[in-house]
């Protein structure tokens, strides 16, 4: 209170004001300048965290850390179509350093003023950006991306597949492992071998100049654990240009084709029959007439030398039909059709990775069916599907799923057993006569072993088999003494320029050289021959005599 | 009380100071850790681009021929593996072979 009785004014009071006055003006022009700045810098910012978010996506490497696939920066040109003057000039000028440019299309577009952003370009090489920059056209800029590179060019193309323009994968391994190649880091390891991927391809490509053919498929893999080393389709693709797939090279034939594969299924049967308690190895029949099946009638090609005598060794070896219907027939359709399903014929496979087609089964199993599909005729399915059935004879009886990834735990593989060691060993050995004496000799790889099966079957047509088309394919597993690996071969309508053309003059050989070539690459020690085991032998024998007292 | 106000006043404002510095000192500290995570990067997008190139330059395709041609290697032949206690039934069978000289350029 002061004299007058009335109550002090505040001296503070219009300073404290102005003070706040200040610290609120200075607190708006903060905001202001910030959201200023954040207008300014945010969309170049959110640019670049896209474009790190592209490169990001993980490498695709070999087994052995060969590089396959890789995101490297690139340049895409867009424009931005209200700060263009001229548009038909810009996109002249456009296409004569940029080869794609469809002149008419782009005036178009940069002509609609309504539009803040139009693609011209993406995916520009260093040489590219430099020749655009250098027009000094207005209203274009370079957004920074990355781009999908797959250094090796064709290998592996189909089994890799491709990603589209914003790094999404669409077919192959880039969309069967997307969200994790998205995740980047580390790389996926695949466990396909390059060296041996290479050989592969290389055969089919070699074998195109020993016939006409419309495609080709072929498989490698370890029959231990399922890990598949080489998966090939021919015409092979260049995954860095996708868009320059021929039709006929489109279509994945390993994985998403579905072939009726001929007498390489005879190894099936036979083991079928012998799990089943209806065979053994010194039975015979009598294959010198044909068999009458309902309508059917079921012919060998090629008679055997002694047909009133056959056993299951020679009907595998030169391929007989009437043979192994014999055998199904003992085997019956029942057992028939719950061993192929055992072995993963009858239904789409699991795994993970690209998936395969699911086979084409017939809708009844009556005997004429059982006798077809005994001989591979009436069941088609994929040859990867396939490859497969050819693990238990290398493994001693075990069924395993096709697997695309290393890093897998070896114990933790999941096994079904089909039939036992003893089944696997005696087919695995009538194999081995089918290349040393039979239809397989084109096969022999020396020092390794090859066992395996031809098998020549006609394509279907609208009017029933066509005797003009073919598919050929050999399968075997080697060194047939200690068995590691399983390997396909199929050929799509291949018509040697000269000669016969069956399996035991195409796909035969095709993979004999695989094997020779592959096997080294494998680690796969070759056979010794007869003078070096024989050597051994006594090493050893005088190595145990200077040991005994 | 004046005097309080005085020193709380230069108090505040050398207080005000350090900060205002202290706030300088980051900006430029991550100004610098910006410019190195950005050298760091273009650094490991040159690698990725190398290790593209080498894979690329490695094809087999390219380097069995020169390998063959050059160093005369190629993948080991069955005929060339033996048992250790066969050896010395084979020695002298084979030589070293280099393939001749290329021309000086």
């Amino acid at each position: 209170m002061n004299l007058h009785g009335r109550p002090n004014e505040d001296a503070w009071g219009p300073r404290r004001a102005k003070l706040v006055a200040g610290v609120l003006a200075l607190m708006f022009i903060v905001i202001v300048g910030r959201a200023g700045y954040v207008s300014v810098n945010g969309p170049a910012q959110a640019a670049e965290t896209a474009a790190a978010e592209l490169s990001r996506r993980a490498d695709i490497v070999d087994r052995k850390g060969e590089l396959l696939a890789t995101s490297l920066p690139a340049w895409s040109l867009a424009a931005d179509p209200r700060a263009i003057w001229d548009a038909a000039d810009t996109a002249r000028q456009l296409a004569g350093v940029l080869s794609d440019i469809n002149v008419k299309d782009l005036t178009k577009r940069l002509s609609d003023s309504e539009r803040h952003f139009v693609w011209i370009q993406r995916g520009l090489t260093p040489r590219q950006k430099q020749a655009v920059f250098e027009l000094g056209l207005e209203g274009l800029r370079f957004e920074e991306e990355a781009r999908r590179v797959y250094p090796r060019g064709q290998l592996a193309g189909h089994f890799l597949g491709f990603t589209d323009v914003d790094g999404k994968g669409v077919e192959g391994a880039e969309l069967a492992f997307d969200a994790r190649l998205k995740r980047g880091g580390e790389p996926v390891r695949l466990t396909i071998d390059a060296g041996v991927q290479f050989v592969l391809e290389e055969e089919f490509d070699k074998a195109f100049a020993d016939f006409d053919m419309k495609g080709g498929a072929g498989v490698i893999l370890d029959a231990s654990t399922g890990a598949v080393r080489a998966i090939a389709s021919w015409p092979a693709i260049d995954p860095n240009r996708p868009a320059d797939r021929t039709e006929l090279a489109k279509p994945n034939r390993v994985i998403g084709s579905l072939f009726e594969l001929g007498s390489i299924f005879k190894p099936l049967t036979v083991a079928a029959a012998m799990e089943a308690g209806v065979l053994t190895v010194n039975d015979t029949f009598d294959v010198s007439q044909p068999l009458r099946i309902g309508p059917a009638t079921v012919r060998d090609p090629h008679p055997l030398e002694n047909p009133l005598a056959a056993t299951a060794r020679d009907i595998l070896a030169f391929s007989s039909n009437i043979g192994t219907v014999e055998i199904a027939q003992r085997l019956g359709s029942g057992k028939q059709k719950e061993f192929l399903g055992s072995v993963g014929l009858l239904g789409r496979l699991t795994y993970e990775g690209p998936q395969s087609a699911a086979p084409l089964t017939p809708s009844e199993w009556d005997g004429l069916t059982s006798a077809t599909v005994s001989y591979g005729h009436g069941l088609a399915v994929s040859p990867l599907a396939f490859a497969m059935t050819y693990a238990p004879f290398a493994n001693g009886g075990d069924y395993l799923s096709p697997v695309f990834l290393e890093g897998f735990d070896p114990a933790k593989i999941e096994k079904r057993r089909v039939m036992s060691a003893s089944t696997a060993r005696s087919v695995t050995a009538m194999m081995r006569e089918t290349v040393t004496h039979g239809t397989g000799e084109n096969a022999e790889a020396q020092g390794y072993e090859v066992a395996g099966k031809t098998g020549t079957a006609e394509k279907p047509g609208p009017d029933g088999y066509d005797p003009d088309r073919n598919v050929t394919s050999f399968a075997a597993v080697f060194p047939a003494s200690r068995p590691q690996f399983v390997v396909l071969v199929v050929l799509d309508e291949a018509q040697p320029r000269t000669g016969e053309r069956t399996a035991a003059y195409t796909s035969a050989s095709i993979a004999g050289r695989v094997i020779a070539r592959a096997a080294p690459l494998l680690d796969v020690q070759p056979v010794l021959d007869a003078s070096i085991a024989e050597a051994r032998q006594s090493g050893l024998r005088a190595g145990s005599d200077a040991r005994t007292p | 009380m004046k005097r309080l106000l005085i020193v709380g006043g230069v108090i505040v404002a050398v207080l005000a100071v350090a900060v205002y510095r202290a706030k300088l000192g980051a900006e430029e500290t991550e100004g610098r850790i910006e410019g190195l995570e950005a050298q760091a990067r273009k650094v490991s997008e040159e690698i990725n681009v190398l290790k593209a190139e080498e894979a690329y330059l490695t094809r087999p395709e390219r380097i069995g021929p020169i390998a063959r041609e050059r160093l005369g290697l190629a993948p080991a032949a069955p005929g060339q593996y033996t048992a250790p206690e066969a050896l010395s039934n084979r020695l002298g069978e084979e030589r070293l072979t280099l393939p001749p000289e290329a021309p000086p350029r």
